[in-house]
């Protein structure tokens, strides 16, 4: 009986299946059991750290639509988190809605915001429209700081305690099983949109654009679609964000904000989901695991005590964005690809 | 009157921007990247001055020795950081500016402190009057040698065999090794001549602000006047960086009474967005020819 | 398609009956051992405002590193934890998370500056960190927060002062107002409490202008006041702004009085702008490094035992003061050292003398409000620092 060397698939449907073979269904089992009892195995803070992670991961992949699957480069990103959070709060703490309203319609307003930079940058190209999109992000952080009637200016505002069926969320595990629905929501959603046909008519505009026009794929349909999508996540990340911090203000969304989420998707892999993810984490976490490892050096080399200076982790960070890039520029997502790869085809090297 | 004296302080400020803007512009004609360490090449640049004249070495030496450094410091940047990435998406060589960037600042913080210092101008207090317009003598030279830059870059990139090899080079890198062009030398060239223009406007910008670390976040102020001019236009960055120091100086001595103020830092971003609407390729900027 | 469904509803199902699982129980006596005492503060140390907070850091370890020395305090040892936040409002939040839930700190002594408090508050509420912030605005004591106690003279106060003077002790014809104030909550503030001072006393305010705190250039803000004719400019933002103020005011030759508050008011304003701040007066509630009092005394001696030569030296005295407040309120508290019994402790100070540090302290369990009192410093160009021009005033009652 001829032996199966590699899985075949025989229909559309098992080609753009997610989980394809009883293997990667088991890890996903096990991985989700162990996202469920995370809160019992470490302590609070690091449950504070997976909901920071959580909402990267979300604005992320929502970057990671507009900029990797569709090519168009915003370094904007933050401001539509801060129009997300900030309607998620006008209604939350203004009206008083419940989360199932705010982050939704702040996710809405913000999609909103998107075509409406989306339509305007669509001859723009490359560099140019990143500068077009940072222009957009300065310019809603300026209203926002100055609208004080809307926003609160510089006080910021406040926004109340999520309320699930009566239930408040006011501690950091409750929070974070909420914010787990919500992200594992997203990427499902997200994963859909790529592999099927919308998500191939993004790659075609970032890969031959004016070929793609000529097969009939509609541009202006689809860069605006993806600007909207993209900010969609935004926003939600935005309210989101604005649940977990309890106040928000407009310099939590600045350019550097933009920046850094550009490079989670970047050292993350562009055009891949998972890679978003890989990449939010990392710029969540990279900061915090530095301090530690750098403390527990601190600790065990006695030259070192007192000579440990808060910049080093900053330079260190810096430092290991540049090696990832210079050594993997395909980002944390090719090094998972290559490991994946190197576990399924062993003892063979390719 | 005070329309004419905000202009000329824009003017001013403008050929600091317009230096900034050139060294973005030199990188992104030699290799076609933006560089986003520039701000920290300026600030180094600055703290080396600064350190330099405090050692009691005399301005006039000061200056050539800091633009060496900053030479030395930008050949060793492409060397590192620049050359392993030959070859590959412009982006992902954007994103290694990035890493460097905060790489630089921290490490500018932990060697040269964080406290502010002020840099001991050389030129006298007491600023020109001119037809009843005040001018301060380093704005004067800031403007003097912004001008006198442009001239020399103009003629380096239409004419010297290593400007035209750097066009050729970031127009199409295959190409241009096909046709003999040593990319390696081209590379190094164009960072180091990048970083000594950064030297320039950080030595421009110390004299005019108080120096710390935070002297990198200028570059930022900078990108409007480098895209308005468009990417690889060097009169284009000097035309820009001076239209943006005039709109800022006239939108903060107009607008900000009356909209509330900050009006002055939001303005060239704003008009940069209008101007690319219309502009895609910003006001000097060569269309991308695209090949299907 | 359909097997994925099915997982997502079931990941769905699952997770929300886990909304209800308990937050973890907040140990008591945190922090606290029978020989330690563990506390940690936020304060900015990285970046570009690192200036504005090393001193006080160094400061605030310096002093309980001096308390150690001399035994500790009930026979406890002082351990202390400084968690940079880089002046950043999200960093500031998390470093309190990490002081209070991974070191277990008793208490987080300073969260940072106003924007980081604000957005503490939550923690601040829920962890029961008491607390002498970096942040003198009118709603942070009014209504009273429980663990919130004052640092100084609130900025209302400081500037209500200042416009006090102006109208009752400058001697001027014709005054006339500018406001150079930041877009942040402390310099909206400042300008707020001048117009309506002013409007007070009929001094018109003639211009208000923004000056962000990296400006890169004053020209347009200097150029503005000019015309508008104003001869008095009072400034609402930290001390580089206003060095980069003073010294482009000296390029145009425009010579107003200048004001400016208590972050602003500090010997290295007159080191850096020279004969730029000869019109420079500054509100300020901490003792000038020059006095003679035992508490300034001390704090040179501190700075010498550890070899520190603070630039900016009124951010250092303020940081012994408040590590000083902090060590005798652990004192009062005794031996059952709590959030709360610590609270209780500090509200017992009844003019406590921080030896010309600070002006007397007192809290009291209705009011963490600080001493109305101010001291105008003004600028001496030949000496290099500031010098005492008035003595302790409160803003008058109008």
């Amino acid at each position: 009986m001829p032996i199966r060397s590699k899985t075949f698939c025989e229909s559309y449907h098992e080609d753009i299946k997610l989980l394809d073979t009883i293997w990667s269904k088991c890890w996903m089992v096990l991985f989700i059991l162990g996202l469920l009892i995370l809160p019992y195995i470490t302590d609070t803070y690091i449950v504070y750290m997976v909901n920071l992670s959580c909402i990267a991961v979300v604005a992320s992949v929502g970057l990671n639509i507009l900029t990797g699957f569709t090519g168009q480069i915003s370094l904007g990103h933050a401001a539509f988190l801060a129009i997300g959070a900030y309607t998620a709060a006008l209604l939350g703490e203004g009206l008083g809605m419940p989360f199932w309203i705010t982050l939704p319609a702040g996710g809405l307003v913000s999609a909103a915001a998107g075509i409406l930079v989306g339509i305007p940058c669509l001859r723009l190209k490359g560099l140019y429209l990143a500068m077009a999109t940072m222009s957009f992000g300065v310019m809603v952080e300026y209203v926002l700081i100055t609208w004080r009637g809307l926003t609160g200016g510089e006080r910021g505002m406040y926004m109340p305690e999520v309320n699930v069926l009566g239930h408040v969320l006011d501690t950091d595990e409750s929070m974070y099983y909420f914010l787990l629905c919500i992200t594992a929501l997203m990427i499902i959603v997200a994963k859909n949109i790529i592999r099927t046909r919308v998500g191939r008519a993004f790659i075609a505009v970032r890969d031959r654009d004016i070929a793609a026009e000529v097969m009939g794929v509609n541009l202006t349909g689809y860069k605006v679609t993806a600007f909207a999508l993209s900010s969609f996540y935004a926003g939600v990340a935005g309210g989101m964000y604005a649940y977990v911090m309890g106040h928000i203000h407009p310099e939590h969304f600045t350019l550097m904000s933009s920046i850094e989420y550009l490079a989670m998707i970047v050292i993350g892999g562009l055009g891949s989901i998972l890679g978003s993810i890989f990449g939010a984490i990392f710029i969540v976490a990279a900061p915090e695991g530095i301090k530690l490892l750098a403390q527990g050096l601190e600790s065990l080399i006695p030259a070192m005590q007192g000579r440990y200076d808060e910049e080093w982790n900053i330079a260190v960070f810096g430092l290991l964005i540049m090696l990832f890039l210079i050594f993997e520029p395909g980002g944390l997502n090719a090094i998972w690809q290559r490991i994946k790869v190197g576990f399924k085809n062993w003892p063979f090297t390719y | 009157m005070y329309f004419l004296e905000l202009v000329i302080s824009g003017i001013a400020v403008g050929s600091l921007y317009a230096l900034i803007a050139m060294g973005f512009v030199l990188i992104y004609k030699g290799t076609g990247v933006i560089n986003f360490a520039q701000g920290e090449a300026i600030m180094v640049a600055a703290f080396i001055a600064y350190y330099l004249v405090g050692f009691g070495v005399p301005f006039w030496l000061a200056v050539p020795l800091t633009l060496v450094a900053s030479a030395l410091l930008g050949a060793l940047t492409e060397r590192l950081v620049i050359r392993p990435m030959l070859g590959e998406p412009v982006f992902s060589v954007v994103m290694v500016t990035i890493g460097l960037s905060i790489f630089l600042r921290s490490m500018a913080g932990i060697v040269f402190g964080h406290h502010n210092y002020v840099f001991p101008s050389p030129f006298p207090v007491e600023p020109l009057h001119v037809g009843g317009i005040v001018l301060s003598h380093n704005h004067l030279w800031s403007m003097i040698i912004s001008f006198l830059l442009m001239l020399l870059f103009f003629f380096f990139f239409k004419f010297a065999r290593l400007g035209l090899g750097m066009r050729a080079t970031a127009n199409d890198q295959d190409t241009a090794t096909l046709m003999g062009i040593n990319i390696k030398k081209v590379y190094a060239l164009t960072w180091g001549i990048s970083f000594v223009v950064a030297g320039l406007a950080g030595v421009g910008l110390a004299n005019v602000m108080v120096l710390n670390v935070g002297l990198a976040f200028v570059a930022i102020s900078a990108f409007p006047a480098v895209i308005l001019g468009g990417l690889e236009s060097i009169p284009g960055a000097i035309i820009g960086g001076l239209a943006i120091g005039i709109l800022e100086n006239l939108a903060g001595g107009y607008l900000d009474q009356i909209v509330g103020g900050g009006v002055k830092d939001v303005t060239p971003f704003a008009v940069l967005f209008l101007v690319l609407m219309i502009r895609p390729y910003g006001l000097f900027g060569t269309k991308e020819v695209e090949r299907v | 398609m359909r097997n994925k469904g099915r997982l997502a509803g079931i990941t769905a199902l699952v997770c929300m009956v886990f909304f209800l699982s308990a937050g973890l129980a907040l140990a008591s006596g945190r922090g606290v051992t029978d020989d330690s005492v563990e506390l940690g503060f936020v304060l900015v140390k990285t970046g570009p405002v690192a200036a504005l907070g090393i001193p006080q850091g160094n400061a605030m370890i310096d002093y309980m590193k001096y308390i150690n020395e001399k035994g500790g305090i009930n026979g406890r040892k002082i351990k202390v934890l400084w968690e940079d936040d880089g002046f950043h409002a999200p960093k500031a939040v998390a470093a309190v998370k990490k002081l209070i839930t991974r070191d277990k700190v008793l208490t987080v002594m300073t969260t940072g500056g106003t924007n980081q408090t604000i957005a503490n508050m939550k923690n601040i509420k829920r962890y029961k960190i008491v607390n002498i912030p970096n942040a003198m605005s009118l709603e942070f004591f009014d209504p009273l927060n429980p663990y919130i106690f004052a640092l100084g003279a609130l900025y209302e106060w400081q500037y209500q002062v200042i416009v006090d003077y102006i109208n009752d002790d400058l001697k001027m014809k014709d005054k006339r107002i500018g406001v150079v104030y930041t877009k942040k909550e402390y310099g909206k503030k400042g300008l707020d409490s001048v117009k309506k001072r002013a409007a007070k006393y009929n001094i018109p305010v003639v211009a208000e202008l923004v000056l962000p705190t990296g400006a890169v250039d004053a020209s347009s803000q200097v150029l503005a006041l000019q015309k508008a004719g104003a001869n008095i400019v009072i400034t609402c933002d930290v001390l580089p702004p206003i060095i980069s103020f003073l010294k482009t005011a000296e390029k145009y030759n425009y010579w107003p009085k200048v004001f400016g508050f208590n972050w602003a008011t500090d010997d290295l304003l007159v080191k850096a702008c020279g004969p730029a701040a000869k019109n420079y007066i500054g509100a300020g509630f901490v003792g000038s490094w020059t006095d003679d009092t035992p508490g300034i005394k001390l704090v040179r001696e501190i700075a010498k035992k550890y070899n520190r030569k603070p630039k900016l030296s009124s951010l250092y005295i303020g940081g012994i003061g408040v590590s000083m407040l902090f060590a005798e309120g652990i004192k009062r508290a005794g031996k059952d050292l709590t959030p709360d019994t610590l609270k209780d402790a500090l509200e017992t100070f009844r003019d406590f003398d921080t030896g010309g540090i600070f002006p007397l302290v007192t809290y009291t369990s209705k009011s963490h409000a600080p001493a109305k009192k101010v001291k105008l410093f003004k600028a001496d160009v030949e000496k290099k620092c500031l010098v005492p021009l008035t003595g302790w005033r409160s803003p008058k009652d109008l």
